[in-house]
């Protein structure tokens, strides 16, 4: 049972279901989940390729719309806003960092940290683009652009540009996944480290299990539902 | 090979989509070079079809300022059926005294021997003009006239001093194309009227048209020779001009081929803006099949296998391209055709002609190898290791697809310069577009390399129009170009037309005289002046009225050299084959514009002196102090050229060519023109004063001869903005090429911006900045490149005075940017449009 005086929780889903159309018909996702996470809180969410992970982090950060269920965001039903006033609420207060980094081509590193902050118009948004650059190790790369920074590098621009604005929320959607064992370790590091230094709730998906075993609390899900605890 | 063909045949399988634009911008062009070829074609073969109607018979003879002998007139009498025609330029008055300029045209023998002429509320020709009533001859006449004097069939009316009865409306003589321009409406009468009404007594002037029809079977050539052999025999003096069948409108043949092949050469410009595409589809294509060249390499291809089986892919889809624009430049003019034929001024024959279709279908394919073969490079150069790392990409490198590129650009132009009618202005024009398109393209880089600059400048938004702008996939490299070059025509056009319309429209009615008048009896030049100061209420100023004599002749021999045997320019050629307009002024004209020698004295009466326009004299090589020949009123004058000057015929003052020493035809009975610049209710109060006294002197109102001049060019430009537009649209294309290219990629870019916090509002400005500047830049450039291009053409070929149409030059700039936002904003629409989860997982 939720306590109601608490303040609210940076995210509860509550029997969040999504369908999906493919070719061979539509496809369902996920299948009722029920998930709160506490403000600070890491949870690590594990599972088979397939079972809906990474569905459940779209859901979860306003990037889908839900067939069913509802998802709050520090309180707030995400059904009653647009998608602006999705991107919004997300502006300054929730990050994602991906697999595949998704930093933008066209920018440097320094750029890409710095948008974030100046979408959400923060005055000194390269100054802390450039501080953050030098606390994931990057100080040298700034004017650098994605394609001529290594896979580490890039996921760890993408740290930076996920943390400068302080989220009380980090989703990381397999953030180690296309990186060797070093840069996965060193990547990993950084991340629980930022984030505690931060405050930031954490949402981890994952497959490998001692990053997932480095959260406070680890969840399993399956065939689109979560079987919590493991 | 095989196996490069089979391996492009599967890959077929993948559809046409990221070709459509590739085949658009190819199909364009194509269609826009096979329609303006086969509307030509059309009209030219309409005009051999009705060679014999156009020209009214098989054979015509022309004389100025004379009728034709009885001997000639035996001379082709023999050769077959004759009509004889004369035409003189009157004024035409209706009872209430309204008058107007005619040109009144008297018809002799079976007029007319091809064709027929088409009259309404009066049944055949030769029933109209055989019936007279009381003296008065019968005329059909054009409805303008009618209009003009408020007349209706059944007036009476006059030409000069004849009475004539308007009987019919005349809708269409077989032979008005041969026969130019009229100056008032047409007045059809019978050849006895106008010799009756004095008009052939020589005190205007006029010319006789003799019009032959050869029995059936007759050899064209031996006729004609004959009728040359038959004028020497009977000792004809005079200069006769001979015409035949085959060359009934050789003025408006050259000018159909001269329009033809400029609304072609746009054609031709949006191919190459549209090029840009064709390259950005290959670029595109090939970007994507990395992977799939990558691995072919990786299984033991060679570099060539891939390249090949591209290229065997692209040249399948630029023949694709080719046969669509084929087709639809060949069926346009067909459909136009069955819809437009009746209101068509010139005859036209619609049908499929090969040579056009051929010629297009030649520019489509050398311009498809021109801009696909160098990207094609890419295949032979992406390395198997692009496997492992995508950001592995093949740069276009210098071998055999950059060669192939080269000579298919150099052959692009060859064809483009030899096919043309005057291969000089052709190269001018390759050679204009070529430099156009180049400096258009290293604007596109500079404006990548200057928005790299203004990153660092910029924040939000802004920033990320700005990178974009600067990236590897800018817009300003590609669809600038190409818009650029689109609006650089299509500019040039619109300047060219609004500097002559403000000539005709602006201009010339402040610089130019509102009225002419010709045929002022030599003897009652002072009335005549009177006259005209009494109507204008006050004697006018000389810049308000000028009256000069005025005769015409032609120069026969230059420093005793007779002028066929003279190396005279082309441009100055017409002045030497004519009769030219003369005067004879005593003391130094005002604006006489000596360029070279003195002017005589007032009193001089020493030997003949002439004073010369400057384009005769340079275009035969004439200096003061130069004697050259002139034959006027039937005599001969050995006159030394004493002042060449500049002749200005828009403005007012004395534009004769040709002007003599007063003394050098003393005692001549010269009639006068004169000139007036005059208010419409004074033109009015003129014209009225001097049908009472003056009934014999033409009154030609220019300002409705500008408005009418206007009407043909605005009619003539419409086909050529057309064309233009094409080549407008082509850079759309381009514009629409490169924001599909780069489609996937802005999607995952907008779905990141998204993640990031940014709402639509902001990614749609950051994309309307982007393209919004693309569109900027490129129409202000193109409409720099335009003035560039219409100055010369205004300044030098029309020597009018240029002025710039700033609200026209405006509304293109503005277009071009607002189109560009407009593909920005659908661009970012489409982005946003998708799903980020599916985006963000596709990596």
């Amino acid at each position: 049972m939720f306590d109601a005086s608490a303040p609210p929780a940076p995210l509860s889903l509550f029997g969040v279901g999504l369908v999906l159309p493919s070719a061979a018909g539509p496809v369902e996702i996920l299948r009722g989940v029920d998930f709160r996470v506490a403000p600070g809180e890491r949870v690590a969410i594990v599972g088979p390729s397939g079972c809906g992970k990474s569905s459940l982090i779209a859901v979860a950060a306003g990037l889908e719309r839900p067939t069913r269920g509802e998802v709050r965001l520090f309180g707030c039903d995400l059904s009653s806003l647009g998608e602006d006033g999705r991107a919004r609420l997300r502006r300054g207060r929730v990050s994602l960092v991906f697999q595949a980094f998704h930093l933008l081509p066209n920018m440097t590193a320094e750029e890409n940290v710095a948008t974030p902050l100046e979408i959400a118009g923060e005055a000194n948004a390269r100054h802390t683009a450039r501080a953050w650059l030098d606390r994931v190790g990057l100080s040298a790369r700034t004017r650098h652009y994605p394609h001529q920074l290594s896979g580490g590098e890039q996921q760890r621009v993408a740290l930076a540009r996920a943390l400068a604005a302080r989220p009380e929320l980090l989703f990381a959607d397999e953030p180690t996944g296309n990186l060797d064992a070093v840069n996965a370790a060193g990547v990993a590091d950084l991340m629980f480290e930022l984030a505690r230094e931060v405050g930031s709730a954490m949402v981890l998906v994952t497959h490998d299990p001692a990053l997932a075993a480095r959260a406070g609390r680890k969840v399993q899900m399956f065939d689109g539902r979560m079987v919590e605890p493991v | 090979m095989w196996l490069a063909v089979r391996l492009a045949a599967r890959e077929f399988r993948g559809g046409l989509r990221g070709f459509r634009i590739f085949l658009a911008c190819l199909a364009l062009g194509v269609a826009a070079i096979a329609a303006a070829g086969s509307v030509a074609d059309a009209f030219k073969a309409g005009l051999a079809s009705q060679a014999r109607e156009v020209l009214g018979g098989d054979l015509s003879v022309t004389v100025a300022r004379r009728g034709f002998t009885p001997a000639e007139q035996a001379v082709f009498a023999r050769l077959g059926a004759v009509t004889y025609a004369v035409s003189v330029e009157a004024m035409g008055e209706a009872p209430s005294g309204e008058r107007h300029l005619v040109e009144l045209r008297g018809v002799a023998g079976p007029y007319p021997l091809a064709g027929r002429v088409e009259l309404s509320g009066g049944a055949s020709l030769a029933e109209v003009l055989a019936a007279r009533d009381g003296g008065a001859a019968s005329a059909a006449v054009e409805p303008e006239l009618l209009q003009r004097l408020h007349l209706r069939l059944g007036d009476r009316f006059l030409v000069g001093r004849t009475p004539l009865i308007a009987r019919a409306v005349l809708r269409s003589e077989p032979d008005r194309l041969s026969r130019g321009f009229a100056l008032g409406p047409r007045v059809l009468t019978t050849f006895a009227a106008v010799q009756s009404g004095g008009f052939l007594d020589g005190a205007v002037p006029f010319g006789e048209t003799a019009r032959i029809a050869l029995p059936p079977g007759a050899d064209l050539a031996v006729a004609k020779a004959k009728l040359r052999a038959g004028l020497a025999a009977v000792g004809s003096t005079g200069h006769w001009r001979i015409g035949d069948r085959n060359d009934a409108a050789p003025g408006l043949k050259r000018m159909i081929d001269e329009l033809g092949y400029f609304l072609g050469f746009i054609g031709l410009a949006s191919l190459v803006a549209g090029g840009l595409g064709v390259q950005g589809a290959v670029a595109a294509h090939l970007d994507a099949r990395k992977t799939s060249i990558a691995t072919l390499k990786a299984l033991g291809a060679d570099s060539a296998l891939p390249r090949n089986m591209f290229l065997i892919q692209i040249f399948v889809l630029a023949l694709l391209g080719v046969a669509i624009g084929l087709a639809v430049g060949a069926d346009t003019p067909l459909m136009l055709g069955g819809l437009i034929r009746r209101d068509l001024p010139v005859p036209a024959v619609f049908a499929l002609y090969p040579a056009p279709l051929v010629r297009a279908a030649a520019f489509g394919l050398l311009s498809a190898a021109a801009f696909a073969l160098a990207p094609l490079g890419r295949a032979r150069s992406t390395p198997p290791a692009a496997l492992f790392r995508h950001e592995l990409s093949a740069r276009p490198s210098f071998g055999p697809e950059v060669i192939g590129s080269a000579l298919a650009a150099c052959g692009l132009i060859a064809l483009t310069v030899v096919t043309a009618p005057t291969p000089l202005a052709a190269a001018a024009m390759t050679a204009g577009v070529v430099a156009a398109f180049v400096g258009l393209w290293l604007l596109g880089l500079a404006a990548a390399h200057i928005a790299g600059g203004l990153r660092s400048r910029s924040r939000g938004v802004a920033r990320i129009g700005v990178a974009n702008l600067a990236g590897p996939g800018s817009a300003a490299r590609t669809a600038a170009p190409a818009i650029g070059l689109g609006v650089a025509l299509l500019s040039a056009v619109v300047l060219i037309q609004s500097s002559l319309l403000a000539q005709v429209s602006r201009i010339a009615p402040r610089t130019a005289p509102s009225m002419v008048f010709t045929g002022i009896p030599s003897d009652r030049g002072g009335a005549f002046d009177s006259e005209i100061a009494t109507a204008m209420g006050g004697a006018p100023s000389p810049h308000a009225y000028l009256r000069a004599p005025f005769f015409s002749g032609r120069i026969v021999a230059v420093r005793g050299q007779p002028v066929e045997r003279l190396r005279i320019e082309p441009d100055a050629r017409w002045a030497f084959d004519r009769d030219l307009n003369m005067s004879v002024l005593g003391p130094e004209p005002l604006n006489a514009g000596v360029v070279r020698g003195h002017w005589w004295p007032a009193a001089y009466a020493g030997p003949p002196l002439a004073a010369l326009s400057a384009d005769i004299a340079r275009g035969a090589g004439i200096r003061p102090g130069d004697e050259i020949t002139l034959e006027v009123l039937g005599r001969r004058i050995d006159a030394k050229v004493a002042v060449v000057r500049r002749v200005d015929f828009a403005a007012f003052g004395a534009s004769f060519p040709i002007v003599l020493d007063p003394a050098a035809l003393a005692g001549a009975d010269l009639r006068s023109v004169a000139i007036a610049r005059a208010s419409p209710a004074q033109e009015q109060q003129i014209t009225a004063a001097l049908g009472r006294d003056f009934p014999e002197v033409n009154v030609i109102s220019v300002r409705e001869a500008l408005e009418e001049a206007a009407q043909i060019f605005d009619r003539l430009t419409v086909a050529i903005r057309a064309a233009a537009a094409v080549a407008a649209l082509a850079g759309l294309l381009v514009l629409a090429g490169a924001i599909a290219a780069r489609a996937q990629a802005r999607a995952r870019e907008a779905t990141i911006l998204k993640v990031l916090g940014a709402t639509r509002a902001q990614i749609l400005a950051a994309y309307a900045i982007e393209y919004g500047a693309v569109g900027l830049l490129a129409g202000i450039a193109g409409v720099a490149l335009g003035c560039m291009a219409a100055w010369p053409v205004v300044v030098k070929v029309f020597e009018a005075t240029w002025s710039l149409d700033w609200s026209g030059v405006a509304t293109l700039v503005i277009a071009a940017c607002l189109l560009a936002t407009l593909g920005g904003v659908i661009a970012a629409a489409v982005a946003l449009g998708r799903r980020p989860a599916p985006v963000l997982r596709t990596e």
